[in-house]
């Protein structure tokens, strides 16, 4: 028999940890959605944005929440940025190149991180109390995190369904030339897309430093990159609602396989490791979308 | 189309290309030299004229050490605690074989954290160097790399920065340990609470999926059921995992008294923290490494108090002549001489005066000390013999007991001491002799509402 807190917490764990999933991943969908560039130095911004709220947070005592939007604005100027310096010549370029690329810029980054800020491991707390539900505690700072992730979810969606901005992004995304013919700056559209995903893949970094407070050094990103891959890919790459279904369906994903595995370990004794196993798993599901949907599960 | 300007300008292209190779290659040469050999050319040389006085001749000790990459700090450390030793057992006759004194000498590299650097200098050390004992590289996976050069070569190395068992599983005959192995960290840890509380019996384990963590994990098991505990809660969790809620939730449900786990300094801070979240109870918490590093009560606060950590050694034990159990000798420096000797080494041989001093230091100068004795022992520097009498050697040290397993090498004399934060301090706690204070038990910031 499971235990009921158990389950509930792994409910409530899958859904907080699923909107940071989710956040995480429509970062690095938007720049590949748009530009149809894969940033592989993805993990490095996650790892600015956490960086940026331990500091405002520990040095300045800025609230954490507060932290969140200006990660994004130094990581939309920051995105600007690159994209003029870098990644404009790089727009319909070999898959290669722009991997190659992206993967310089992150490892450039960690590594100016490690020489500014040593590769201490650093944290911080934010207690802001914690909810007691039937013997399970939630932790107000997690369900912070996770509201604002959706916060940032929902403000990109109503930027990209319902602006003349999102518009031209759309007309960019379907037909470049056409959406040249008709008056669309189309470099200006890659641009402010490229911001923007860099933008909220910072501010993602932010969101994460809330919910964990731990761990934050200058490789702590890699990870994540790997993560934000596995859930753009089951999400469908470039959508922007799948990613945050994505996100906590894998959320989910991961609460259920330990519960089951814990279950088949109790009930037959095995020598099994449930909480490793949930990796495998996550995989597996990936190796399972990929040959019945390769298209991804939420893409139109 | 072979003009004569061509060929000239050819010729001159050749020239010009030779005289680049040759410049590099005298470069690269000179750097060789200059990061190989200059440490202890300048620092050593002074003393060596020295010591023709006063000794029959010198005996060399290799080692390979890590002082620039990213073992750097561990290294440094490790070279000046074994200096410090090699200097105080010089300045105290030195080791005597035959009726004739003779002076140790530590010749060293620096293996930049790279195992390519570190077998070219064991091999180095061996064959050009001419040592007859190693010490070895710092850390496991190092030591592991140069394990199996110093037993194709038949030559004496001593492990002090390689806790893992596996090593020691390899059959190999030349190489032993003076450290706890992982498999014992956490001995001492459960005899103390036996002592404390002998009816504590629901014991949690919870360790990070890597081969050092399981290692200490499954020892600890072990042990614990030797001693009577029942086992209520035993899994691992992934080295990158981001939420550890639900296992933590798990392990709440099994309702354990005692929790002893972790793996290394992140996920440690991570488990500490969530485990306070999940809003679990334990009469006392034990946590491998990470509560060792000063951040760990910086990033944790008042939630740090009382976690204990198990450790090979902490500059406030209290190891003495006066305190040597019986079956043992006291042999070497006490840890006041050893502090001002690594404190001399450090400021004036490395330059370093704010090294810092750490277990490193201390396992790189219990390694010196293991091979002086056994050296004296067999009366011979022939590496079969150093190696039989190594294992009739018990003896205790500023780093507490030595003494190891004929068969497999391992260390079985030394223990790890308990080390406890109480009021933002690390204090010893365990074993008792040793130790400065007494164990907060049950902690009242994890046990009591």
């Amino acid at each position: 028999m499971v235990d009921p807190a158990l389950v509930l917490s792994s409910v409530v764990t899958a859904l907080l940890v699923g909107c940071i999933y989710g956040v995480l991943t429509l970062g690095l969908n938007i720049v590949f959605g748009v530009l149809r560039i894969v940033n592989v130095g993805f993990g490095a911004f996650v790892m600015l944005g956490a960086y940026i709220t331990y500091f405002l947070y520990k040095d300045y005592g800025v609230n954490p929440l507060l932290t969140i939007p200006v990660s994004f604005a130094i990581g939309f100027a920051l995105g600007y940025a690159m994209y003029y310096a870098a990644f404009r010549r790089l727009v319909g370029a070999p898959e290669l190149s722009t991997l190659l690329a992206t993967f310089a810029v992150g490892v450039l980054i960690q590594e100016l991180a490690r020489i500014a800020w040593s590769p201490d491991i650093r944290g911080f707390t934010w207690d802001i109390g914690v909810l007691e539900l039937a013997g399970v505690r939630i932790v107000y700072s997690k369900v912070v995190a996770a509201l604002s992730a959706l916060a940032v979810v929902a403000g990109v969606y109503y930027l990209f369904t319902r602006t003349r901005f999102g518009l031209a992004v759309r007309a960019v995304v379907q037909d470049p030339e056409g959406a040249m013919v008709v008056g669309i700056n189309v470099d200006r559209i890659y641009a402010v897309s490229m911001a923007l995903g860099i933008g909220v893949t910072v501010a993602g970094g932010s969101i994460l430093a809330i919910y964990l407070q731990q761990g934050i050094e200058p490789y702590m990103g890699i990870p994540y990159t790997l993560l934000a891959f596995v859930i753009a890919v089951m999400a469908g790459l470039g959508s922007i609602l799948g990613s945050l279904y994505a996100g906590i369906l894998f959320g989910f994903f991961e609460a259920a396989s330990f519960l089951a595995f814990s279950m088949i370990k109790d009930a037959l004794g095995l020598d099994i490791l449930p909480y490793v196993l949930t990796r495998s798993a996550a995989f597996f599901l990936l190796l399972l979308t990929l040959l019945l949907k390769p298209e991804g599960l939420f893409r139109r | 189309m072979p003009s004569p300007l061509r060929a000239a300008a050819s010729n001159r292209a050749v020239i010009v290309l030779a005289a680049i190779v040759l410049v590099a290659v005298v470069a690269a040469a000179a750097i060789l030299l200059l990061r190989g050999g200059g440490g202890e050319a300048e620092t050593e040389a002074p003393q060596v004229q020295q010591a023709e006085e006063k000794f029959a001749g010198t005996i060399k000790i290799g080692a390979s050490l890590s002082l620039t990459g990213r073992y750097s700090t561990e290294g440094t450390r490790t070279l000046a605690g074994a200096l410090a030793v090699v200097e105080w057992i010089n300045d105290n006759g030195g080791v005597e074989i035959g009726g004739k004194r003779y002076k140790l000498e530590l010749i060293y590299y620096d293996d930049e954290s790279q195992p390519d650097r570190v077998i070219a200098i064991v091999e180095k050390l061996i064959k050009e160097d001419g040592v007859k004992v190693l010490l070895a590289p710092y850390s496991s996976g190092l030591t592991a790399k140069a394990a199996p050069v110093a037993e194709r070569y038949g030559v004496v190395m001593v492990s002090h920065g390689g806790a893992s068992d596996k090593i020691f599983q390899q059959g190999y005959k030349y190489v032993v340990q003076v450290l706890t192995p992982a498999s014992r960290y956490f001995q001492s840890t459960l005899d103390m609470i036996r002592k404390l509380d002998p009816d504590a019996k629901r014991l949690a384990i919870i360790y990070k999926e890597s081969e050092f963590a399981r290692t200490v994990a499954e020892g600890t098991r072990e042990y614990a059921e030797k001693l009577g505990f029942e086992i209520v809660f035993f899994e691992s969790y992934p080295a990158d995992a981001t939420d550890l809620t639900p296992i933590l939730t798990k392990l709440k449900a099994a309702q354990p008294e005692i929790i002893l786990g972790g793996g290394h300094f992140k996920d440690g801070v991570l488990l500490v923290k969530q485990m306070k979240e999940v809003g679990i109870k334990a009469k006392l918490i034990g946590i491998l490494v990470a509560p060792a590093h000063p951040d760990f009560y910086k990033e944790l606060g008042e939630i740090a108090e009382t976690i204990v950590y198990p450790s090979q050694w902490e500059p406030s034990v209290k190891y003495s002549p006066e305190n040597t159990p019986p079956g043992y000798e006291w042999y070497g420096p006490t840890i006041e001489e050893f502090v001002e000797y690594y404190n001399r080494v450090a400021a004036e041989v490395l330059g370093k005066p704010d090294l810092g001093l750490s277990y490193h230091a201390a396992e790189g100068g219990a390694a010196v000390l293991f091979i002086a004795k056994a050296i004296e022992e067999a009366q011979s520097l022939d590496p079969d013999r150093i190696r039989d009498a190594m294992n009739k050697i018990r003896i205790y040290t500023f780093f507490g007991k030595l003494q190891i397993d004929p068969e497999t090498g391992l260390q079985i004399g030394h223990e790890m001491v308990v080390a406890q934060w109480q009021n933002g301090k690390r204090v010893v706690v365990w074993p008792e002799v040793v130790a400065e204070a007494a164990p907060v038990y049950p902690s009242p910031v994890w046990w009591e509402d």
